[in-house]
């Protein structure tokens, strides 16, 4: 049962990212793209990954697509021609066929049974117990404090750049 | 439930906190000043350059850790470090004369420099993979910004939209490749890495282990614009504003070397026999394309992005001979690098003027009979980075081909001294227009600045008293070889 | 006075550092030019006297080093700044600082009223100061910096006159060639320290230590390690010293000034690559098959370009060729491991070559002042255009120009092997070594028939150069003649003293046979660099196994060819002057073929340095361009929307770039994965 779904959840995940580049509207584009992070956080469900999922659908799905969604219409984009990207298209078309079969090749394998390496501490039982916010805040707070305290310095760069770019005048 | 208190060490990240307030504090003040006066940043911002050097200085030979691990600040972090705020101090000397001129004077440059550099120093030290990824993100978010920094300018424009765009392509496969690392191996602390792999070969044997090395180094070869991943550098360092130039070239190029040496020596030495492959075949194309390209370049500031390819793939010629000279010579090159290309740089800022940048080289012809020491001074630039002794970069390709020979890499030294023959050709065209062709301009617009006369100084003494006394420095770099 | 041996490449710096910052303001030639002179001859002095003591040591006492401070110490690699005196560096030192002070003093003349006379002589100082660092170094390293250092000097000063694209053009062209030959030299230094560090835990590029190791090497009788160092250097040599196949920047060079040309061009610079061989002869003696090599090249350099010089027409060229066949010469003597007879003829050949240069430029220096005055008469307005270093436009010059003249032909009968003269016991020695030395075998024969015959080449064209120049019928413009004079005193000066050490420079090196017979009077040339030649000393190169009669029948045959050149040239030059010219029409294909230097400039173009930079412009406009900038809507579109379209444009390539990338990342894991 288990397996059906997630292969329902993933083949979502994978059509809807093929039509993010391959819907001439962008508007379009947009909706897949909100479809594929659905997708994803049902994904994080399924591995016990709760706080991730509702973060995705909030921050994801929620405000960063709606401001695309909101500068795709404000900035009136037509919709493309398909020709000039032809070639590209072909190129990333092989490219991809080449990526396809390196990723089956590694999976098919029978040297690579065991995937997925060492299991971290955090498994399902300990998810429910303890909750998924708290395992996280932890994290955040000791092991990863720095790193943590490093994103407000890059949100900080990120607002003083997009400030000075952007702004009519200085 | 039980309280726990995360282990903080400030001591570990000193020199990047004081940078992070004093940018912090730059950007309030910027409020308060009239264009004109926003030199005045420029001053502040040397100054806490100043003391974080200080800083670094006085905490060499004593290494320490911090925030459980995700920090070190050893020997080779400050070594790196210093390479970072020799190179922010000499970019803030020359922005000054330049943004004036070209009338985008912004007071964020100056806290952009310095964010940039707190990144860098981060790379450095960084000891866990996220950390390491968000000191590189910072750096690049700052660097997509200071080369748009020209806003009126539409090539500064285009530089700064395609180094974003490539930019943020390129962190995608590195942060899939920590991702994958992390997979295979269950930690993001990359002694934690080399611990878990040492200890099971099926982690080796992984496929994913073995893509996220990849991974990994091809988003480091995107910082340190290594071919085929150096597609951006011309474009990018073309179009951004020329004191920003300087500094990509050279603090940036660094720290990308110093995190894809951290992380592949200290996390990954059980894939060593992998990745020195990989580091032989990226080194040979990047220095033959680099090279190869620039000798058809008229303009000099693509000329010297190219050849700023060139460089990193002699830096990649010690990375892969693994030895203690051939990596003690990338950090003793990064640090002579530093003073021959923000000199040049210098000198192409002050040839230029308002709206005509004069970026050919044939704008150059018989500048060194209107400008006799300037143009000296360029010429120990050049013959610097075409490696001539007694300059810096003689000393430094040597030391890393030397580095290559000890390790067996005979064919990979003979590449890379053919490589930097070749490349002679194009510094020598500069100044055969400098000093053998008859002046077509006057120059005189061509006025020194104290700052920039300062950072001229400081680079000569710095090419020169590095390629004469090599001895101490290469001293210094070989004590910050831990690995 | 050893101790004091820093002062020798101090005193060229100081003089560099004065003229080159302060020369401008001072504009004063004679204080310029006097300081230059002075400094070197300060220079010539030391090392006279340090000559002077080392002849007053025993014979392995000589060699003394002066470290004034480590400068690269990282880990087993250690580099001093150290000075090196044993006998082989004071006999260069005295050749380097004696010529050199002379043409520092020619030059004053020589240049007066140039442009940029301040210049030229901070970059003869300086060269003399990178040059005395080349020959002094105690180490590989400080040796291959004093080696950049005259490339650097030869390049600024050959495009002195930079006004003339073919003289910056001939100083790239002469710096890039020798940048190949340095790679060779850099490589060798590193492959030598390693391999001695990782066989016998010798980690050093000191030379003394080196050459007291060197007994741990064994003799290489097929191709080894010790074989690929000594031919990385030997490539370095022929860089610098314009050997096959990298000499064609020598001729070129000659767009500098003529003091220039005879400095670095003729006695010293180009000699560096027979030093560093010199230097270096324990191991070459290692390795025989590289002294082959090197003897062929040395031995085909010298007859090839004496081919060439008997075809040319501008006197610095012939000289020029000349310079790259006798410093043929000088490497077939290293090849046979002949080393004492090499630097023996460095040293004769600094004499009279720099004579000659010397001459010709003062030949040229009258006919241009000639040339110039008759310009002002109104009915050869022409005059000035008239190629002043043509030899068709000269002869009988030596009514004109009598010191000129007899200093000329002094140092055209030594370079011509003339008995009595220094060229000859040099050259004689060298085609002695190579004849009776066996460490070639039968190929031996073949050297010494390579070298015999270009030295009747040698005869012949050194002696057209003079008949056409000095005899026969004034080729000039009659007003132009009316003009021509003799030079300034501090030109004639040099050339005096030159041809003196021409006449009598080859004295101290008599043959052991001339010696015995003149009463016992020993080669004081060899003994004086025995000990540099311990090691590398072939037993049998003296020749000690063939008979005395042979000698004097191989000597005798060599004097006969010298004649027989001269002769030659005389019956072409003087008696039928007709005879070239029919003999040019007659065979107007080999003529052309010969006067064109064989084509090898134009054949180099097309084998490396068009390819290279075709390359390179495929990889920038083939892949960088159109693969990357985009088939469809790169290039093309570029040019079409340079104004509105930049959204476009910079989609375009980004688009392409970003592909590059997946390619790159997606080959290479392939590659990983596949494998």
């Amino acid at each position: 049962m288990d397996s059906i779904f997630f292969y329902i959840v993933a083949a979502t995940a994978v059509i809807s990212g093929i039509l993010v580049v391959g819907c001439k509207n962008p508007i379009n584009s947009a909706l897949s793209l909100i479809m594929t992070f659905f997708s994803l956080a049902t994904l994080y469900v399924m591995l016990d990954a709760p706080f991730m999922a509702a973060i995705q659908v909030i921050v994801y799905a929620g405000a960063i697509m709606v401001l695309i969604v909101f500068v795709i219409m404000l900035l009136n984009i037509r919709i493309e021609s398909g020709k000039r990207y032809m070639h590209t298209r072909v190129m990333g078309a092989i490219l991809g066929a080449v990526v396809l079969i390196e990723t089956l090749y590694v999976i098919m394998r029978p040297a690579s049974q065991n995937l997925t390496g060492g299991k971290g501490p955090v498994d399902a039982a300990m998810v429910l117990n303890v909750g998924h916010t708290e395992l996280i805040g932890r994290a955040l707070f000791t092991d990863y404090l720095l790193p943590f305290e490093i994103t407000s310095i890059l949100l900080l760069v990120a607002i003083v750049g997009a400030v000075l770019l952007a702004k009519r005048k200085v | 439930m039980d309280l726990l208190m995360p282990v903080v060490n400030f001591g570990a990240i000193m020199p990047e906190l004081i940078l992070s307030v004093v940018a912090m504090v730059l950007l309030l003040v910027n409020v308060f000043l009239k264009t004109e006066q926003k030199a005045y940043l420029g001053y502040l911002s040397l100054l806490g350059i100043g003391y974080s050097l200080y800083v670094v200085m006085t905490a060499w030979g004593t290494p320490q850790t911090g925030f459980s691990g995700s920090v070190l600040q050893d020997n080779f972090a400050l070594f790196f470090k210093g390479i970072f705020l020799v190179g922010a101090a000499l970019t803030v000397l020359i922005a000054d004369q330049y943004v004036r001129r070209e009338e985008c004077n912004y007071g964020e440059l100056y806290p952009l420099i310095l964010f940039a550099t707190v990144g860098m120093m981060l790379m450095a030290s960084g000891t866990d993979l996220m950390t390491i990824f968000l000191g590189l993100e910072v750096l690049s978010v700052s660097l997509y910004v200071l080369a748009g920094f020209n806003r009126k300018n539409l090539k500064s424009n285009e530089a700064g939209l395609k180094y974003f765009l490539l930019g943020a392509f390129s962190t995608g496969f590195l942060l899939y490749g920590m991702a994958l690392t992390f997979g295979a191996t269950g930690t993001t602390r990359i002694a934690e890495i080399a611990k878990v792999a040492a200890a099971s070969s099926a982690v080796v044997q992984n496929p994913l282990f073995l893509v996220g090395m990849l991974l990994m180094a091809v988003g480091f070869s995107f910082k340190i614009a290594a071919a085929p991943f150096h597609m951006w550098t011309p474009d990018v360092y073309e179009g951004a504003p020329t004191p920003i130039t300087a500094f990509m070239s050279a603090g940036p190029k660094a720290a990308g070397f110093a995190a894809f040496i951290r992380v592949l020596m200290v996390a990954l030495p059980t894939l060593k026999a992998d990745w020195t492959d990989l580091l032989w075949i990226l080194a040979v194309l990047t220095m033959t394309i680099g090279n190869l390209i620039a000798l058809n370049q008229d303009n000099i500031k693509r000329m010297l992005a190219y050849s700023s390819i060139a460089h990193a793939g002699y830096a990649l010629v010690g990375f892969t001979a693994g030895n203690s000279i051939g990596t003690a010579g990338i950090l003793f090159y990064m640090l002579t690098y530093t003073f021959m290309n923000i000199g040049a740089f210098a000198i192409i800022i002050l040839v230029g003027k308002k709206g005509e940048p004069n970026n050919n080289v044939s704008d150059y012809a018989g500048f060194g009979f209107k400008h006799p020491v300037l143009a000296l001074v360029m010429t120990i630039f050049l013959f610097s980075l075409a490696g001539i002794p007694p300059m810096a970069g003689f000393m430094g390709k040597f030391y890393l081909f030397s580095g290559a020979v000890k390790a067996g890499y005979v064919w990979l030294a003979i590449i890379g001294v053919l490589n930097s023959a070749a490349s002679v050709y194009y510094y020598l065209r500069v100044m055969v227009f400098m000093y053998m062709k008859d002046p077509t301009e006057q120059f005189d617009w061509v006025k020194m600045t104290v700052p920039v006369f300062i950072t001229l100084i400081i680079c000569v003494v710095g090419v020169l008293g590095a390629g004469i006394w090599p001895a101490y420095l290469l001293g210094l770099a070989q004590n910050a070889m831990p690995f | 006075m050893f101790e004091y041996v820093w002062l020798i490449p101090l005193f060229p710096l100081i003089g560099f550092a004065i003229n080159g910052l302060l020369g401008k303001k001072i504009k004063n030639e004679k204080i310029i030019g006097g300081l230059g002179t002075v400094m070197v001859v300060c220079s010539f002095i030391v090392s006279a006297l340090i000559l002077l003591q080392l002849l007053g040591l025993p014979g392995e006492e000589r060699h003394f080093e002066k470290t004034l401070f480590t400068w690269i110490q990282s880990g087993n690699f250690k580099a001093d700044i150290g000075f090196l005196i044993d006998p082989l560096s004071v006999i260069m030192l005295m050749v380097v600082t004696g010529v050199g002070s002379l043409i520092h003093l020619y030059s004053i003349g020589y240049m007066h009223g140039e442009e940029g006379f301040y210049r030229y002589f901070a970059y003869l100082n300086l060269f003399t100061f990178s040059m005395l660092l080349l020959v002094l170094g105690n180490n590989l390293l400080l040796m291959f910096v004093g080696w950049e250092g005259v490339g650097l000097c030869s390049y600024l000063l050959i495009g002195y006159y930079f006004h003339k694209k073919s003289a910056g053009d001939a100083g790239k062209k002469a710096f890039v060639v020798n940048r190949i030959g340095d790679f060779g030299f850099l490589l060798g230094i590193f492959t030598l320290f390693w391999y001695f560090g990782t066989k016998f835990n010798v980690w050093t590029i000191n030379f003394h230590e080196l050459a007291l190791q060197s007994h741990l090497l064994s003799t290489e009788a097929t191709f080894g390690v010790i074989t690929l160092v000594t031919l990385f250097f030997f490539i370095g040599a022929t860089g610098k010293s314009a050997q096959i196949p990298l000499y064609t920047w020598l001729p070129d060079a000659m767009e500098g000034p003529t003091p220039v040309s005879a400095l670095i061009h003729a006695a010293t610079m180009v000699t560096a690559g027979v030093y560093m061989i010199a230097r270096m002869n324990f191991l070459y003696i290692k390795a025989p098959q590289t002294l082959m090599v090197v003897a062929i090249v040395g031995a085909a350099t010298a007859i090839f370009a004496a081919t060439i010089g008997t075809a040319q027409n501008d006197i610095k060229r012939v000289l020029a060729y000349s310079t790259v066949s006798q410093l043929g010469y000088m490497f077939l003597a290293m090849g046979v491991g002949a080393f004492t007879a090499g630097i023996f003829h460095l040293m004769t050949h600094a004499f009279f070559k720099a004579c000659l240069f010397l001459g010709s430029g003062s030949v040229i220096h009258g006919m241009h002042y000639a040339l110039h005055h008759a310009d002002h008469h109104e009915h050869c307005a022409h005059a000035a255009d008239v190629d002043p270093q043509d030899m068709r436009n000269m002869g009988g010059l030596r009514k004109q120009m009598p010191w000129t003249f007899l200093t000329f032909l002094l140092a055209t009968i030594a370079i011509a092997g003339i008995p009595g003269f220094a060229g000859f016991f040099s050259k004689d020695e060298i085609l002695w070594q190579a004849f009776a030395n066996p460490l070639h075998g039968d190929l031996n024969y073949v050297l010494w028939g390579l070298g015999a015959v270009a030295a009747g080449l040698t005869a012949f064209y050194m002696f057209r150069l003079v008949f056409m120049t000095f005899f026969g019928e004034s080729r000039l413009i009659p007003e132009a003649k009316k003009h021509l004079h003799e030079s300034h005193i501090v030109i004639v000066l040099p050339l005096v003293v030159l041809a003196i050490l021409s006449v009598v420079g080859g004295w101290i090196g008599l043959p052991k046979l001339i010696g015995e017979r003149l009463g016992n009077i020993p080669n004081y040339f060899e003994h004086f660099l025995e000990p540099v030649f311990a090691n590398g000393h072939v037993a049998a190169a003296e020749g000690a196994h063939l008979s005395a009669t042979l000698e004097w029948g191989l000597m005798g045959t060599s004097v006969l060819i010298a004649v027989v050149g001269i002769s030659i040239a005389y019956a072409l030059y003087i008696i039928a002057p007709t005879v070239p010219a029919r003999f040019v029409a007659r065979f107007p294909r080999l003529y052309q073929l010969v006067y064109n230097k064989w084509y090898v400039d134009e054949i180099y173009d097309f084998l490396f340095v068009n390819p290279c930079k075709a390359f390179g412009n495929f990889l920038w406009k083939g892949f960088d361009v159109v693969v990357v900038d985009g088939l469809v809507n790169g290039t093309a579109f570029v040019v079409k929307n340079t104004g509105g379209g930049m959204r476009y444009l910079q989609t375009g390539l980004v688009h392409n770039y970003a592909m590059t990338m997946v390619l790159g990342v997606v080959v290479i894991v392939g590659v990983y994965i596949f494998r």
